[in-house]
């Protein structure tokens, strides 16, 4: 990674709209890497099938559990702004510059966290019996 | 002599657009996945059996083969698009080829386990 790479990502543009861009790489490099771990231990069925309970043994761990809350936010907050990006480069395109794209964004964060705060409160609340709490 | 010409990438074009096509279409397979098996099932009460229940229906093995092709290229794409934002342009073909490798590996390794199938050990 260059140095003039490293500094766009801090100065470039900036505001809630750059802020917005650095999640959306952030949460989607997150969920490749877990599709990536999960077709590996899913392909297992077929290829160890004595293995697959020892992977699954792995997500039932206390850290993962934890992890995968924040899995499905990075999924969801993906899929919000996603669908915003193509909504304006699809159909408003004209609309990208001006005021209107920095209230986008902040609709986009409200929108992933009402979403995400049922599956949490229930994936925490398994989280918390696994803890026996 | 021969003049050099650079024809406009037009695949580069056909990746942005369906980047956006299967990034809709990912938000009901993807969250529906994660909404079924996180959410209302929970990694607890999944096991092997559990798998094959599921794949015994053919529904589910395609919805499952979908979200695979869909979630994998826009992934891998994704991851393609932000290495070559660090890389100089020598070196994109490589960066493309390395892509193609992982998806080419991760694509046959779901596709053997949803053809396959679940093997009883």
């Amino acid at each position: 990674m260059s140095v003039r790479a490293m500094t766009n990502l801090i100065t470039y543009r900036g505001g809630v709209s750059q802020l917005s861009y650095v999640l959306h790489r952030v949460t989607g490099l997150g969920v490749l890497l877990f599709l990536t771990i999960h077709v590996v231990d899913t392909s297992t069925v077929f290829f160890f099938p004595s293995l697959y309970a020892d992977a699954i043994a792995i997500y039932r761990s206390v850290p993962f559990m934890i992890g995968e809350i924040f899995l499905v936010f990075s999924v969801i907050y993906h899929g919000v702004n996603g669908a915003r990006i193509a909504v304006f480069d699809l159909f408003l395109v004209n609309r990208w510059e001006g005021r209107t794209p920095d209230n986008s964004v902040i609709w986009t964060m409200a929108i992933s966290i009402l979403l995400w705060l049922p599956a949490a409160f229930i994936m925490g609340r398994n989280v918390l019996e696994k803890l026996g709490v | 002599m021969a003049r050099v010409i650079h024809p406009p990438k037009y695949h580069e074009m056909t990746a942005w657009k369906w980047m956006r096509y299967s990034g809709l279409l990912l938000i009901p397979l993807a969250w529906g996945h994660v909404l079924i098996q996180d959410v209302l099932v929970g990694v607890d009460r999944i096991d092997l059996d559990y798998v094959s229940v599921r794949w015994a229906y053919l529904g589910w093995r395609i919805y499952d083969f979908l979200l695979l092709v869909f979630a994998l290229a826009h992934g891998v794409n994704g991851l393609r698009q932000v290495v070559l934002d660090f890389i100089s342009k020598k070196n994109i073909r490589w960066v493309n080829r390395a892509a193609f490798a992982y998806w080419l590996i991760m694509m046959l390794l779901g596709a053997a386990a949803l053809i396959g199938g679940v093997r009883q050990p």
